[in-house]
């Protein structure tokens, strides 16, 4: 920092430029910005746990039943298949064949439990995608283009803000007739677009008046250049937060919508639709009801603290305490 | 002030049409329904008592202002299904019910949320602030439909302390069996409160005109009541609106699982059955509701932060 | 005795990263009706040193770990938070630099200054407000009477300022802490500001300490001066005596670095900058904590041996092994 203004004109440059762009035209230097934020974000123990047990719950749900082309651990070792009904193993307990036991109809819920997350994970991350393409285009477009379209443009978002959630969803996959895996990503898309498109156009409006956007200009960059290389970059930080603020929001939408039924049925599995059919049988099975539940509390969880720990990481001033 | 109110409010309206509009074309596009005239099997009188209701014959535009006409007059149309009951009075019958829960949700969540983010907020990283915050972990994360099962299960069976069944069905008549359902519902708000006032609270402690507060020597208790709460409650109260249609959209859940006899139970079944009429206005009346609130909290905000009233909206 | 005494002041951050001692044995005095200015870089603990007086020092990271800070007779850093909060505001008044953060966004400037009122002199709120107009008035609010009840946003930045020295003014305290109160505002208004707190101070003569990072604001405002580098005082004077005859090498760089317009010190060609960063100060040395940064410093055991605050010239205190009347047998500076 300056010792005192008149000098800060000659320090030599062992101080630290501010990581935006040093001249106009150059596109933001992000490398010492993402180490410093990743430097952060490993500080905080609650962050790092939960991006571990992200990256867990990912790979249980993917690498136990099989994905595509990779062949499932448990699927193959044990050779099972989570649709499998066989009355014969029926309510085992828990053993190393079945880590959680099974079910009323004997199907194993180590592998079961895994495949509906696939399903319900899987619609989340290509939801949350989708959420991101679509709000980042609209906000983008929306602050970057500013003054009357602006207005208009956000006008039209506050009215779909005043679309409930839930119903506009399941007017969604009326409208759309029937219910898979794509629908729901449609769906739940349509109906949750808003926040992001808000939030990248607050931040589009917000850079738009810093200097190197003047400066940008001044030198004669054309629109899609300053949009690209400048704006854009600057928003990553905040669409990653908003990434990991929508996934749980998505999941815990397909699993309501699951549960009373209007989402993915019995016997596809899906969290929701597996929570949903243990339900009848609980005083029984409770473990069927509990893992899936548990599964997708640790999920929003983990979801949400690693959200906290990169807004911590990538703005250090609004710390808490 | 005036003026600030009057422009929100002046604003609601094309907010409210263009929500219409939405909904009035989405429900067209959706199979088989009746507001086109296409084959269906549908008793004669039945299809002519449509179209006379539906305006069918009308061209789309029309239908759509003869529906808003409608919305003004609470007129919503018949029911497609209950034959001999007009929208209008489902909504009549069941919408209390849903209200009278949501709001029981909502004390929940303010009487127990607010306070415990406070106290956390002024006992910072100790056990209070630990066991609260962990507390609110759960209760965010887990989903409501889970809870509402184990209280049933816990409540009914093991302990039976509250009934999990019925619903009393008159609008100001509250007895045992409200407190498991609005419990339910109230968990995810509750614990959504209890962090937001905490972080707003903590946000607002490290300003500097806090520090300028206990510059001029003020007591601690009057600075947090007088200049910490009123800017941390500032976040909390526009948290309000989507909070509130976190509610309404959780209605829906809980009223399933606890078979109370509500407008989202009712717009469940309303779905498989097919009624589209119903359907249509059910979610018509709750974006109604949610745009209302959110002009509520709009303005409560005006009220609240001064900045806002001078600059445009 | 002055009205304020600080001795050997020490006051550390506890942090996850290592204990930082912000201040590190700092004594001085302020006498009734006179300014004191403290001048440093960033970081150099001046503003913890002001904060440790009033005991506004985040409590939990931070503490006071030795030293005596006397005002009026009482020793303030035994007395429990209660008292403080009687002595903060009615006897001894701070205000801020940045006055857009300083003040409650949501609360009108009269409640601002009348609550401090009714806080210290329980003052009913009608004979609060025409305090307040009077107070208004006296630091050059235009229309104070109409602007009374406006709210922060709509005042400019200097309006703003003179807004805060309005309600540190307001119970009359016999000291006010001032900290760089006009850094954030543009440099023609600094002037203005800096002559109202003059003003203001001789009228009611109050005793002051100004903190800065502006050799230009000490030498406009100070009686006398301290400078901070690395949470020690390592030079202090009276002001005339400091800029005719700068001891300390960190002075002469800092005045070293002010551009000269005219005069016979008149510099052409380059400002001279200091080489090289403040210490980190969680581990610092025990011996000059300039030394690394110094152009006097050569093989001899300045770097090794702590260095303790001298008279080397009436009434001028300095912390080297190489001030500048020492330096006389053609010394030159040592380049690298």
């Amino acid at each position: 920092m300056a010792v005192n203004p008149r000098e800060a004109a000659t320090l030599p440059p062992q101080i630290s430029a501010p990581p935006a762009a040093e001249t106009a035209g150059e596109p933001v230097r992000q490398s010492s910005l993402w180490r410093d934020a990743l430097h952060r974000y490993m500080r905080n123990k609650a962050a790092v746990g939960s991006a571990i047990l992200f990256v867990a719950i990912v790979l249980y749900c993917f690498l136990i039943p099989g994905f595509w082309f990779i062949p499932g651990i448990w699927t193959s070792i044990f050779n099972i298949d989570p649709n499998d009904v066989q009355f014969t193993e029926a309510r085992l307990p828990p053993s190393i064949e079945h880590p959680f036991g099974t079910d009323q109809f004997g199907r194993d819920l180590f592998t079961r439990v895994a495949a509906g997350g696939q399903i319900s994970i899987g619609i989340g991350i290509v939801a949350t995608f989708a959420i991101l393409v679509v709000g980042v285009a609209y906000g983008a477009l929306s602050g970057f283009i500013g003054g009357r379209t602006d207005n208009a443009m956000m006008r039209f978002l506050d009215a779909l803000y005043g679309l409930p959630y839930l119903p506009f969803a399941i007017l969604a996959l009326a409208v759309i007739g029937y219910v898979n895996f794509w629908t729901m990503v449609i769906a739940l898309t349509i109906a949750s677009w808003f926040t992001a498109a808000r939030i990248v156009r607050g931040q589009i409006i917000t850079l738009k008046q810093n200097d190197y956007v003047r400066a940008a200009h001044a030198v004669g960059a054309r629109w899609h250049r300053v949009l690209t290389r400048h704006l854009l970059p600057n928003t990553l930080g905040i669409l990653i937060i908003a990434a990991f603020l929508d996934l749980p929001s998505v999941v815990l939408g397909e699993a309501f919508l699951s549960f009373i039924g209007l989402g993915i049925s019995a016997p596809d599995a899906s969290w929701g639709s597996l929570a949903s059919e243990a339900r009848e049988g609980y005083r029984n099975n409770p473990a069927d009801l509990w893992i899936p539940c548990l599964f997708i509390a640790a999920l929003v969880l983990a979801s949400n603290f690693i959200a906290d720990g990169l807004r911590d990481a990538l703005d250090p001033r609004t710390k808490e305490t | 002030m005036a003026a600030f109110i009057i422009r929100r409010i002046f604003w609601t309206i094309p907010v409210i049409l263009l929500v219409i509009l939405m909904i009035f074309l989405m429900m067209r596009q959706i199979e088989g329904n009746p507001f086109q005239r296409t084959q269906r099997a549908v008793p004669p009188q039945v299809q002519a008592n449509l179209e006379r209701k539906f305006n069918l014959d009308e061209p789309v535009w029309m239908q759509y202002l003869l529906y808003v006409k409608g919305v003004a007059t609470l007129d919503l149309g018949p029911s497609l299904i209950a034959r001999d009951r007009d929208v209008m009075d489902i909504i009549k019958e069941h919408f209390p019910r849903s209200v009278k829960l949501g709001i029981l949700a909502f004390f929940w969540a303010i009487l127990f949320g607010v306070p415990a983010g406070i106290i956390a907020a002024l006992k910072p990283n100790t056990p209070y602030d630990y066991v609260l915050m962990f507390g609110s972990s759960i209760g965010f994360a887990l989903p409501s439909f889970f809870i509402a099962t184990l209280l049933i299960y816990y409540f009914a069976l093991k302990v039976n302390l509250f009934p999990t069944n019925g619903w009393p069905l008159g609008f100001w008549d509250i007895d045992s069996r409200v407190v498991l359902p609005s419990l339910a519902l109230g968990l995810f708000p509750m614990a959504y409160f209890a962090r937001l006032t905490r972080g707003s609270m903590l946000e607002t402690m490290q300003q500097d005109y806090v520090r300028t507060a206990r510059a001029k020597g003020l007591r601690w208790k009057s600075i947090v009541t007088r200049h910490v709460f009123r800017n941390s409650l500032i976040p909390v109260v526009t948290a309000t609106a989507p909070l509130f249609g976190l509610i309404i959209t959780g209605t829906f859940i809980i009223e399933v699982i606890f078979s109370i006899p509500g407008i989202g139970r009712y717009f469940v079944s309303s779905v498989s059955a097919r009624d589209y009429s119903v359907v249509m206005g059910i979610t018509v009346l709750t974006s109604i509701i949610i745009i209302l609130m959110n002009l509520m909290v709009d303005i409560a905000y005006g009220f609240l932060d001064p900045r806002t009233r001078t600059s445009k909206s | 005795m002055g009205l304020l005494d600080v001795t050997n002041l020490k006051t550390h951050f506890f942090t996850g990263e290592g204990v930082v001692q912000a201040v590190d044995g700092v004594s001085f005095s302020v006498e009734k009706g006179r300014t004191l200015g403290i001048v440093g870089e960033s970081g150099c603990g001046k503003s913890v040193t002001a904060l440790s007086i009033m005991g506004l020092i985040p409590k939990p990271p931070a503490k006071i770990v030795d030293g005596s800070v006397v005002f009026d007779g009482q020793e303030l850093t035994t007395l429990g938070e209660r008292q403080l909060e009687d002595v903060r505001g009615k006897h001894i008044a701070m205000i801020f630099q940045d006055p857009m953060t300083s003040l409650n966004p949501t609360f009108k400037i009269s409640t601002q200054i009348t609550e401090t009122l009714d806080r210290h002199f329980d003052m009913p709120k009608g004979a609060a407000r025409k305090r307040a107009v009077e107070l208004l008035e006296e630091v050059g609010i235009p229309r104070a009477a109409e602007r009374l009840d406006d709210y922060p946003h709509q005042f400019s930045g200097g309006m703003r300022q003179r807004v805060m020295i309005a309600i540190g003014l307001s119970c009359n305290p016999k000291l006010l802490i001032a900290d760089e109160p006009t850094t954030a505002l543009d440099v023609t208004i600094q002037a203005q500001i800096l002559d109202l707190l003059e003003k203001l101070r001789e009228d009611h003569q109050m005793a002051m300490i100004i903190i800065t990072h502006d050799m230009g604001v000490i030498a406009e405002a100070a009686d006398d001066v301290a400078v901070m580098y690395a949470g020690q005082i390592v030079e202090q004077a009276p002001v005339l005596e400091l800029f005719d005859h700068p001891e300390h090498p960190y002075t002469e760089a800092l005045l070293g670095a002010l551009p000269q317009l005219e005069g016979d010190g008149i510099r052409e060609g380059r400002l001279t900058a200091i080489p090289g960063r403040p210490p980190d100060l969680v581990n610092p040395s025990e011996a000059c904590r300039f030394a690394p940064r110094c152009p006097y410093h050569g093989d001899d055991s300045c770097a090794t041996r702590p260095q303790e605050l001298r008279e080397v010239r009436p009434n001028h205190l300095v912390r080297s092994a190489h001030p500048t009347s020492e330096r006389g047998r053609a010394r030159e500076p040592v380049t690298s």
